[in-house]
């Protein structure tokens, strides 16, 4: 048992002894095969490791994606339309340095937050109430099809109708699209709780309020939680698009006004700060994951 | 015949089960005319080739189906819904995967009935006791995913054991383990099934295998099913005597046990395998030593 999760948990190892590295019979037994591997097989291990980790594959595709982009800002040879990254570094420093790129991002994750702590107060308790009973279920689903395939844009010239601009709107659009995945994923969740612990908790006396505590939610859990990081990836998405429109501050207004003053590059600078700040959520929305629902590593993968 | 009846804990008269498939509507007999009258402090096994019904045997006395006809009794009463008198151990055991293993062997304690009336001291010192007899002392704070097999069977043990129900029904519970681990835990659920203590103080227990050797090892009486219906073939006393240990499958008398049930099954084992006839010839003694 140990072993299979040793073996799960670090795939490098496995690699290296299917390689033979530590099988002296298999590599007598494919000795001439074996001399492509060779050259791996006698750089340090520790150099080899580092060299595969995830990190440094990140970092090595992104030096070429930086690459790419200098080169192509060099053809296009327009700084209005394509700054070489360069450029948008600096724009980038300005606008951290005074402030302005802080205090936009700092409004469009509030709003981010606001909206999803509403989503989840909407769609969980809904989301169980359907999962839980098949009538409600039938009632509700229709209109929840109906409105799921609506993009959370489609609403925004009518909210900015009602809402005007402010903070409102882009809450209102943000909430409409984190509402479904949540909905939806929590449906999923509750009905495919194990039928197994169900009946081990009804062998064992558990009434009805017991089993959706100490159950049915914990069951969910998991599924719920994929929910919400579906949720916060649409949210982010839409939140610029809203604040495009509809909004007097946060990174989707700082994106349309340097458009108008055509200050180019730190337009890109905003849009590498939205691209940041929704990494580092999702990063957040994982360790989250991890330590709500330690049990079910990997399971988004199923 | 009508006071030993009278007696018995566990009642099953002609019952059947059929399901009807969702889609088809085609009916299906799981089990039927079953008859079985189990005594208290009894050890029961019941064997018999996949599909003859014996988990759905299981799970009507458990409560978690009804029959479709014929009645089920425990003490005398009809039983109507799963209870906390009646335990399960699960196949696959069923942990709760978010609880620990001390919240797991504590569940039924801390939301089912088996607490109710316990202050949480009581419960705590049940719980622990559970933890100490089937040894899981140091792996408390441990989650089901960071257990060994043979772990997890032990905490659905306890878990089973601290509910404090009076019948034990067991679905396989040593199936997916290592015949190693196997055979060490057979030993140890006689012991805490109470094996040395007198047979009104022993619990009543159905077990459920697939395992023939395990079946007469821990049984006091071996129920051998068969399918296509599942129904009752024949009832099997076991006549060896308990305390038992490893070596009593040394006894010739064991052998002999084993080797008639395993006549009993033998053609629905083969025909199970690729639709084919058992050899024919003189009885299998050859296959079963194999096996």
């Amino acid at each position: 048992m140990t072993m299979n999760v040793t073996n799960h948990r670090v795939p490098e190892q496995g690699v290296s002894r299917a390689a033979g590295v530590d099988d002296p019979a298999s590599s007598q037994r494919s000795e001439p095969d074996a001399a492509p591997a060779l050259p791996t097989a006698t750089k340090p291990g520790a150099i080899r490791r580092i060299v595969s980790t995830r990190a440094f594959i990140a970092v090595r595709s992104f030096a070429a994606f930086l690459a790419l982009w200098y080169l192509l800002a060099a053809w296009v040879g327009n700084p209005i339309q394509l700054p070489s990254p360069l450029r948008v570094a600096a724009a980038l420093i300005s606008l951290g340095a005074d402030g302005e790129l802080f205090d936009h991002a700092l409004i469009s994750t509030t709003r981010l937050a606001i909206s999803l702590v509403v989503a989840v107060l909407l769609a969980v308790p809904l989301g169980f109430f359907m999962g839980l009973s098949p009538k409600a279920n039938a009632y509700l689903d229709p209109v929840v099809e109906l409105l799921r395939p609506i993009s959370g844009i489609a609403w925004i010239p009518l909210g900015l109708f009602i809402f005007g601009v402010g903070d409102v709107l882009p809450v209102f659009i943000m909430v409409y699209v984190a509402f479904f995945p949540l909905l939806l994923n929590t449906i999923a969740g509750v009905r495919h709780v194990d039928g197994k612990l169900v009946n081990a908790a009804r062998t064992m006396g558990v009434g009805r309020r017991a089993m959706l505590r100490h159950v049915i939610v914990p069951a969910a859990l998991p599924t719920v939680m994929v929910g919400f990081r579906l949720a916060f990836a649409g949210a982010w998405a839409a939140i610029i698009a809203a604040e495009l429109i509809g909004s007097p501050s946060g990174l989707g207004f700082a994106i349309e006004w340097y458009r108008q003053l055509l200050m180019t590059p730190k337009v890109y600078g905003f849009i590498v700060v939205i691209g940041i700040v929704g990494y580092l959520c999702d990063l957040a929305l994982r360790a989250l994951q991890r330590w709500l629902t330690p049990w079910a590593e990997g399971m988004e993968l199923a | 015949m009508n006071q030993e009846t009278a007696m018995s804990k566990l009642r099953l008269r002609n019952v059947a089960k059929h399901f009807i498939a969702p889609r088809t509507g085609q009916l299906t007999t799981a089990v039927t005319d079953v008859n079985l009258d189990i005594e208290t402090g009894e050890f029961v096994c019941i064997v018999g080739p996949s599909g003859c019904g014996k988990s759905t045997v299981l799970n009507l006395i458990a409560g978690l189906d009804t029959p479709t006809s014929g009645t089920i009794e425990a003490n005398g009463a009809p039983i109507v819904a799963p209870g906390a008198d009646r335990g399960v151990m699960f196949q696959d055991y069923a942990l709760m995967p978010w609880m620990s293993v001390h919240d797991n062997i504590g569940f039924g304690l801390n939301y089912g009935t088996p607490g109710e009336g316990l202050t949480r001291e009581q419960r705590e010192k049940r719980i622990r006791h559970f933890v100490d007899l089937v040894r899981l002392n140091g792996s408390e704070k441990k989650y089901p995913h960071q257990l060994s097999g043979g772990m997890r069977q032990r905490v659905a043990l306890a878990r089973l054991l601290a509910n404090g129900p009076d019948i034990l029904l067991m679905d396989e519970p040593l199936g997916a383990l290592d015949s190693q681990t196997r055979l060490i835990l057979q030993v140890e659920l006689l012991r805490i099934w109470g094996e040395t203590a007198p047979r009104e103080q022993r619990k009543t227990a159905i077990f459920i295998t697939h395992d023939i050797e395990e079946a007469v090892f821990l049984g006091d009486r071996v129920v051998v099913m068969s399918t296509h219906p599942g129904r009752v073939k024949a009832i099997i006393p076991v006549d060896l005597p308990r305390p038992r240990s490893e070596h009593i499958r040394a006894d010739p008398r064991f052998g002999q046990l084993s080797d008639e049930i395993w006549d009993l099954i033998r053609d629905e084992a083969y025909r199970a395998i690729d639709g084919t006839e058992a050899p024919a010839g003189p009885k299998a003694t050859a296959v079963e030593k194999v096996e």
